[in-house]
C-alpha cells in the first residue's frame, strides 16, 4: 500500500501555510515527517486525517483519492490528553467504538494492549491517577486498538523513559512488520534515524527534501575523510586548513574533490598512527539544520 | 449514524453518571414529594383536636353604646369575623387598651356612633382587613336600622341586605387566569433548563478542547455527530429531569388529591389541555435545542475553561430578552402586543413567545404553523452551522478569536 500526497495547498484565511506538498509513504516502512515548529506539519497530517480539506491536492491510496471508510487511521496526536475523569477502558473502548469497531471486538482489542503494554492492572482505574508515561501508553493504544492500516505518530517517544522507549520501539516495528504504514513525526533525529527508512523535512509550508534516508546520505559528495587517531597534532600540521577537529575529538579533512579518496586514506595510514579512517556522511540532525535551518528561506 | 449513536450513548451515560445531576434531580423529587403531601401530613396532625377548635380563637371585644342593639351587633360580628370569638364588652377604653397589649385580646372596635368607630390593635399588619370589614358590618347595621325604622320587618329588612346575585363569566377565548400558572411554569422552566443544560453542553466541549481530549475526537468523529450527539444527550437528560420532577408531582398529587380539596391553581396546573400539552413539546424542544448549539459551537472556540461566561454572554442575554418580553407581557395581561407578535417569530423568542400567546390568547392556526416551520427550519440550520463552527473553533487555541474571523474560517471551510 503506498500513501501519497500530492501537491497540497492550504491557507488559513491570508497565511499560505502548505504550498505543493508531495510525498510518498510505504507500506511495510516507516516514513519521518519533519520540519521545525510551524513548519506544517500537522497541518499536513490534519489534511491527511481529513479534519479539513485541502484548497487544492489529492490524498491517495495506491493511486486512488483515499476512502476513509475503508482505510483505517490511527493517530497519537502531540498534544496528548484524553478523558481525566473517566475510566480507561470505558474510554478506549469509546475511542476504538468511534473509530467503527464493534463493543465487543473493541474490548478483546484494547485488553491484548493493555497486557501488551504491561497496562492491565490500571484497566479499571481513572485516568488522572496514572504517572504521564503511563497515561501516554494508554493514549498509544486509542492509535493501535483499531487496527488501522496506517499510524500517525507525533512525537511518540516524548515523555517515556528508556524502557518504555524500548517497548514503543518494539511495537513499531512489529507495526512495521505487518506491513502498516507508520508516518513519525519527530525532533528526536536519532529515532527517525534508526526507523525511518525515507523522510520528507518540511520547510515553510513547503517539502525542502524528500527521499529515502541512505540515498539521501549517499547523494552527499563523499569528499570528507573522518580520522580516529592518538597523534592529531601532526596530521593537523601536515593538512593544515583543510583539517578541523570534530565535536568528538576525532578530525575532519576536507578534499579538494572526491576522487583524491583513495590516495589521501592510503598517505594518512602509511604516514601516521590511525585507528580508523572513513568517508563522513551526515547525520540525520546535519541534514536537517541544512534543509530547515532557516526559518526565513522564501517560499 | 453508528457514531452519533455511540457518541449519544456516551455522552447521556455521562449524565448518568454525574452525581450532581443525579443527586438535584433526586433531591427536587423530594422536595416536591413534601410539598404535595404538606396537606395530608397537616391533616394527620390537626385530627386529634378537632372538638375545640373554637377554644384557641383569638378574642375580639366590641364595645357598642347602644345596649338596646347589642345582641344584633354581636350576631353580625360574629358572622363577619368568624376567625374571631366576638365579646361584647362594656369596659372603658383603657381596660380594653390593657388587655390588647398584654396579649389577652388580639383586638377591639369601639362604637362612637351607628358611623364611627375606632379600631384597637397592637401591630398592625400590612395586611389587616379588619376595619374594612367592620366598616362594611356598620353600613349594614345602619342601612337595616333605617330599613326597620321605616316601617319595614326585621326579617324582609335582613332579607333585602342579603340578596345574592348570580353571575357568571363565560370566556370565548381562552381563560388567561386558568392558562397563567402553568405556562408560567413552562417558561420557567424552559429558563432554567435552557440556562442550565447549555452551560453543560458548553462546559462539555470545552472541557474536552481544554484537556486536549479534542485531538483526537476530530480526528475520530465528524464534527456533525459530535455536535448532533452532545445537544440531542443534553436534551434527553433534560427531558429525563423534566419527566422525573413532574412526574413525581403528577404523581404525589394524585396519591395525596383528596387533600389539597379545590385548590384552583395546583387543579389548573394539573389539568393541562393535551393540545396544549403537545405545543408545551414542541416549543420546548426545540427551543432547547437552538440555544443548546449555539452555547456549544460558542464554546468551542474558547481555549480556557474559564473564559465559557465571557464568551456564551451574548446568547445568555438574547436568551433573557426573550425571557423578559414574555414575563412583562404575561404580568400586564397582554399577551398579543406588538413586542410578542414580533417576538413569535423570531426563533431564538418565539418558543417562549408563542407557546405564551397560544395557552393565554387565541393565535389563529397558520400563524403557529409558520412560527413553528420557522423556527424547526433554524434549529437545523443553526445545528449544521454550529458543527461547522465546532469544526472550526476546536481547532483554534490562543486567545478567543473574534465573531467576524469564526465567521469568515466558516465560510471558507
Amino acid at each position: 500500500m503506498i500513501l501519497e500526497l500530492k501537491n497540497i495547498e492550504k491557507s488559513f484565511g491570508e497565511k499560505k501555510v502548505l504550498t505543493g506538498v508531495t510525498f510518498k509513504a510505504e507500506g511495510g516502512k516507516a516514513f519521518g515527517l519533519l520540519g521545525r515548529n510551524g513548519a506544517g506539519k500537522t497541518t499536513s497530517i490534519r489534511i491527511l486525517m481529513d479534519v479539513f480539506p485541502a484548497n487544492s491536492g489529492e490524498v491517495l491510496i495506491d493511486g486512488q483519492p483515499i476512502d476513509y471508510n475503508k482505510i483505517g487511521i490511527g493517530y497519537l496526536p502531540e498534544e496528548r490528553g484524553l478523558y481525566p475523569k473517566k475510566v480507561i477502558i470505558d474510554q478506549l473502548t469509546y475511542f476504538a467504538e468511534l473509530k467503527g469497531m464493534s463493543r465487543k471486538a473493541a474490548v478483546e482489542s484494547i485488553d491484548y494492549w493493555l497486557e501488551r503494554l504491561g497496562m492491565a492492572e490500571y484497566r479499571n482505574k481513572r485516568l488522572d491517577t496514572l504517572s504521564k508515561g503511563n497515561q501516554q501508553k494508554i493514549q498509544l493504544i486509542t492509535a493501535l486498538a483499531h487496527n488501522p492500516d496506517i499510524i500517525i505518530l507525533d512525537e511518540p517517544f516524548s515523555g517515556l523513559d528508556p524502557v518504555n522507549a524500548m517497548l514503543l520501539k518494539d511495537v513499531v516495528k512489529e507495526q512495521i512488520a505487518k506491513g502498516k504504514i507508520v508516518l513519525f513525526s519527530s525532533h528526536q533525529m536519532s529515532y527517525i534515524e534508526e526507523f525511518c527508512d525515507s523522510i520528507a523535512i518540511l520547510n515553510n509550508g513547503v517539502v525542502a527534501l524528500h527521499g529515502d534516508l541512505h540515498d539521501i546520505k549517499r547523494d552527499y559528495p563523499r569528499d570528507r575523510l573522518v580520522v580516529k587517531t592518538e597523534v592529531p597534532e601532526a596530521i593537523i600540521a601536515d593538512f593544515g586548513s583543510s583539517c578541523t577537529v570534530m565535536e568528538s575529538g576525532d578530525l575532519l579533512i576536507r578534499l579538494a574533490d572526491s576522487s583524491e579518496k583513495k590516495a589521501t586514506m592510503t598517505r594518512l595510514v602509511e604516514n601516521y598512527d590511525i585507528d580508523e579512517v572513513k568517508v563522513f556522511e551526515p547525520s540525520l540532525n546535519d541534514i536537517f539544520v541544512e534543509h530547515a535551518g532557516n526559518a526565513t528561506v522564501e517560499v | 449514524m453508528k457514531q452519533f449513536r455511540k457518541i449519544l450513548k456516551f455522552e447521556l451515560n455521562n449524565y448518568a453518571k454525574n452525581k450532581a445531576f443525579v443527586g438535584v434531580t433526586i433531591f427536587l423529587m423530594v422536595v416536591i414529594a413534601i410539598v404535595m403531601f404538606f396537606p395530608r401530613i397537616i391533616a394527620l396532625f390537626e385530627s386529634g383536636d378537632i372538638s375545640d377548635t373554637t377554644a384557641d380563637l383569638p378574642v375580639m371585644l366590641v364595645k357598642a353604646d347602644d345596649p338596646a342593639g347589642t345582641d344584633m351587633v354581636r350576631e353580625i360580628f360574629a358572622t363577619s369575623f368568624t376567625d374571631y370569638d366576638v365579646q361584647i364588652t362594656a369596659e372603658e377604653i383603657s381596660v380594653i387598651k390593657n388587655k390588647i397589649t398584654s396579649g389577652d385580646v388580639q383586638c377591639a372596635f369601639v362604637m362612637n356612633g351607628a358611623t364611627s368607630f375606632t379600631y384597637y390593635v397592637d401591630d398592625l399588619s400590612m395586611y389587616d382587613m379588619n376595619p374594612d370589614i367592620a366598616t362594611g358590618v356598620l353600613q349594614q347595621i345602619y342601612q337595616m336600622n333605617a330599613m326597620i325604622n321605616g316601617g319595614m320587618s326585621p326579617e324582609d329588612a335582613a332579607g333585602v341586605m342579603s340578596i345574592q346575585i348570580d353571575g357568571e363569566v363565560e370566556s370565548l377565548g381562552k381563560d388567561q387566569m386558568q392558562n397563567f400558572f402553568y405556562t408560567y411554569i413552562m417558561i420557567f422552566a424552559l429558563y432554567m433548563v435552557i440556562l442550565l443544560y447549555g452551560q453543560m453542553v458548553a462546559m462539555s466541549v470545552a472541557a474536552e478542547k481544554s484537556s486536549r481530549a479534542m485531538e483526537l475526537l476530530i480526528t475520530s468523529a465528524k464534527p456533525i455527530n459530535m455536535m448532533f450527539g452532545k445537544v440531542l444527550a443534553a436534551c434527553m437528560a433534560g427531558l429525563i429531569q423534566l419527566v422525573a420532577i413532574f412526574g413525581s408531582a403528577l404523581v404525589f398529587y394524585n396519591v395525596n388529591k383528596s387533600y389539597w380539596g379545590d385548590n384552583g391553581i395546583i387543579d389548573s396546573i394539573f389539568n393541562i389541555p393535551p393540545e396544549l400539552f403537545v405545543y408545551m413539546l414542541v416549543f420546548f424542544l426545540l427551543g432547547f435545542l437552538i440555544y443548546a448549539f449555539l452555547y456549544g459551537a460558542i464554546s468551542s472556540t474558547v481555549s480556557k475553561l474559564e473564559d465559557i461566561n465571557t464568551a456564551v454572554q451574548p446568547v445568555t442575554f438574547l436568551f433573557l430578552f426573550g425571557f423578559m418580553v414574555v414575563m412583562f407581557s404575561m404580568g400586564s395581561g397582554n399577551v398579543d402586543n406588538l413586542l410578542m407578535q414580533v417576538s413569535s417569530y423570531i426563533p431564538f423568542t418565539s418558543p417562549m413567545a408563542m407557546f405564551t400567546r397560544i395557552a393565554m390568547s387565541t393565535v389563529p392556526w397558520y400563524e403557529i404553523a409558520i412560527s413553528i416551520c420557522i423556527l424547526v427550519a433554524s434549529t437545523f440550520g443553526i445545528g449544521i452551522l454550529s458543527a461547522k463552527i465546532y469544526r472550526v473553533g476546536v481547532l483554534m487555541y490562543g486567545t478567543s478569536p473574534k465573531i467576524g474571523n469564526i465567521i469568515k474560517a466558516v465560510w471558507k471551510a
